[in-house]
C-alpha cells in the first residue's frame, strides 16, 4: 500500500498524463465566434473558473520584487502610467507570459513594454544595459 | 448625481468587452441589491488607457445571493458575494438596456 | 502539520545560485529610467522606505483598540480612510495624493456572530498594503482569485476554517478602488488584555478573513476554529 506521499506523487503523475491535443492552436484559418469569444476572455478574469485544491504557500520576498513594485509604483507617482495601465498590459501579455511568469516578473515585463512603447527607452538601449547590469553582477558588484 | 440608491435591486449589464474592463464575467446578466454608495471615480477602461479626461461615473456596492450567481453553489443559501460595479455597467431589476 | 510554524518565514520556492534575469531587467529599467528623468533616486528611495515600514502590525493595531474602544470601532467602520491616521497610518502616503496601486478608498469589514468576511481579488491582486503591507503570494495566485468566490468554504475550510451553518459567508471581491480589511471578532479567553497583547493575536489572515484569532496564537496559519467556538 503506498504511503500518503507515494499516493499523492502518483495521483499527480496520473492527472499530468493527456493525450496528443487533438488541434494545437497554431494560426487557424477560421474560428467560430464561440472560440473567439474564448480567445477574446480578458485573461485576468478568473473568477469561477474550476480549479483544484492546492497548499496555501507563502514565500518570502526577494529583493527585486521589492525594487520591482517601487519601481512600477514611483513610475506611475510620477506619471508614466498608472496602476490600471499597468494591469491593463499585464492581460495583454497574453496567457503563455501572463500564467508563466511570476506575479513580479509580470509588473516588470510591462514596466520595460510601457517605456518602450512610449517611446522614453529604445529596445537596443534596454537591451545594451541590461548586458552591461547582468556583466556586473556576475562579476559581483 | 447617483441613479441608483441603497436597496435597489440592480441587473448587471451583458455587454461586449474586450482587451480591458473589471466587471467581471461572473456577474454579468445577475441581479442584486445596491447596499453601499461609493464615490465617483475615472472608469477602469478609460483609465487603463490614461485618458485623463475620461469618464467619471458613481460606483455601487451590489450585494449578490451566491445561488444566483453560480448554477451549482456548493455553499448555503445564505452566503452572499459583494463587489463594486460603475453606474453604466448596472440597469434597474427588470429593465435591460441593449 | 506543525501548529507553532510561522509560515512568513519560509525560504524563496527556487534557490537561485545565478544572478536572476529579473533581478538584472529591474535594475536595466530603473537606472534607464533614472537616466532619462522620469524619476528621481530620492522619489525610489522615499518610496522604498515607506514600502519597508507597512506591515500587517498597522491593522493588527486597529483591530486591537476596536476591540477595547466602542467609539473607535464606530469611527473606524464609518470612515477607515481617515480612522486609520488614528494609528499613524495616511493613506496619502508617501506620495500625498496616495500609492498608484491602493488608492485612497478603506473600508473595515466587521464580522458578527451571523457574517464571516473573506477578501479576494479576483481580476489582480486589489490589497490594502498601507495597512496590511504586501500581500501573502497565496492571495496573488489565479487559483485563490478563481475559487475562493465560488467555493468559498471550501478555500476556508483549507485554511482550516470551518464556518457554522447559520453563519453568512460574505465574499467580497475588491475589483475597483477600494480597499478592504475584516474586523474580526474578538476570541475568548482574552478578558483583561492590553491593546498590545491583542494586537498580537490579529494576524495578517485574520484581516484577510481565512483565519480567526486566537488567545495563544500568533502566527498566520492558526489551526482550525469556529466563529464561536
Amino acid at each position: 500500500m503506498p504511503s500518503p506521499s507515494d499516493l499523492d506523487a502518483l495521483q499527480r503523475r496520473v492527472l499530468g498524463l493527456s493525450p496528443e491535443p487533438a488541434a494545437r492552436l497554431d494560426s487557424p484559418y477560421w474560428i467560430s465566434n464561440e472560440a473567439y469569444g474564448a480567445l477574446r476572455h480578458v485573461l485576468h478574469d478568473v473568477g469561477g473558473q474550476p480549479d483544484a485544491p492546492v497548499p496555501y504557500v507563502d514565500k518570502e520576498e526577494e529583493d527585486w520584487e521589492l525594487r520591482t513594485y517601487v519601481l512600477c509604483e514611483v513610475l506611475a507617482w510620477r506619471g508614466v502610467w498608472n496602476a490600471e495601465v499597468r494591469r491593463r498590459r499585464e492581460n495583454d501579455l497574453g496567457a503563455t507570459l501572463y500564467l508563466g511568469l511570476p506575479y513580479y516578473a509580470r509588473w516588470l515585463s510591462v514596466a520595460a513594454k510601457t517605456l518602450l512603447d512610449k517611446g522614453l527607452i529604445s529596445v537596443d538601449e534596454l537591451a545594451a544595459k541590461i548586458d552591461a547590469v547582468r556583466a556586473r553582477k556576475e562579476a559581483g558588484s | 448625481m447617483s441613479r441608483f440608491e441603497i436597496g435597489d435591486r440592480v441587473t448587471v449589464r451583458e455587454a461586449t468587452t474586450l482587451f480591458h474592463h473589471r466587471t467581471q464575467a461572473y456577474t454579468r446578466g445577475r441581479t442584486g441589491v445596491v447596499v453601499e454608495h461609493r464615490p465617483e471615480w475615472l472608469i477602469p477602461e478609460h483609465e487603463a488607457w490614461q485618458l485623463e479626461d475620461g469618464r467619471v461615473e458613481p460606483f455601487y456596492v451590489v450585494r449578490f445571493h451566491q445561488r444566483d450567481l453560480w448554477p451549482d453553489y456548493t455553499g448555503l443559501e445564505l452566503d452572499t458575494l459583494e463587489t463594486e460595479v460603475a453606474e453604466g455597467w448596472l440597469d434597474p431589476a427588470g429593465e435591460v438596456t441593449q | 502539520m506543525s501548529h507553532d510554524h510561522d509560515h512568513a518565514h519560509h525560504a524563496p520556492i527556487e534557490a537561485a545560485d545565478e544572478v536572476s534575469e529579473f533581478d538584472v531587467l529591474e535594475t536595466a529599467i530603473r537606472e534607464l529610467a533614472i537616466e532619462k528623468g522620469l524619476f528621481s533616486r530620492e522619489d525610489h528611495r522615499r518610496f522604498t522606505e515607506w514600502a519597508e515600514r507597512i506591515g500587517p502590525h498597522g491593522g493588527a493595531r486597529m483591530v486591537a483598540r476596536a476591540w477595547l474602544d466602542p467609539e473607535f470601532k464606530r469611527r473606524l467602520l464609518a470612515d477607515g480612510t481617515e480612522t486609520s491616521k488614528e494609528v499613524g497610518i495616511n493613506w496619502l502616503d508617501p506620495t500625498g495624493t496616495g500609492t498608484p496601486s491602493d488608492n485612497t478608498y478603506f473600508y473595515v469589514l466587521e464580522n458578527t456572530p451571523a457574517v464571516h468576511n473573506v477578501i479576494v481579488c479576483t481580476l489582480c491582486s486589489c490589497y490594502p498594503r498601507p495597512v496590511l503591507g504586501q500581500a501573502p503570494e497565496w492571495y496573488k495566485t489565479p487559483h485563490y482569485r478563481r475559487r475562493v468566490v465560488r467555493w468559498p468554504r471550501e478555500v476556508l475550510a483549507e485554511f482550516g476554517l470551518h464556518v457554522p451553518l447559520d453563519v453568512e459567508v460574505r465574499v467580497h471581491d475588491s475589483n475597483q478602488k477600494s480597499r478592504f480589511m475584516v474586523l474580526p471578532m474578538r476570541p475568548e479567553g482574552t478578558e483583561g488584555w492590553t491593546e498590545d497583547q491583542l494586537a498580537a493575536i490579529v494576524t495578517r489572515d485574520t484581516m484577510i478573513g481565512v483565519a480567526l484569532p486566537r488567545a495563544g496564537w500568533t502566527g498566520d496559519r492558526s489551526p482550525a476554529a469556529t466563529p464561536r467556538a
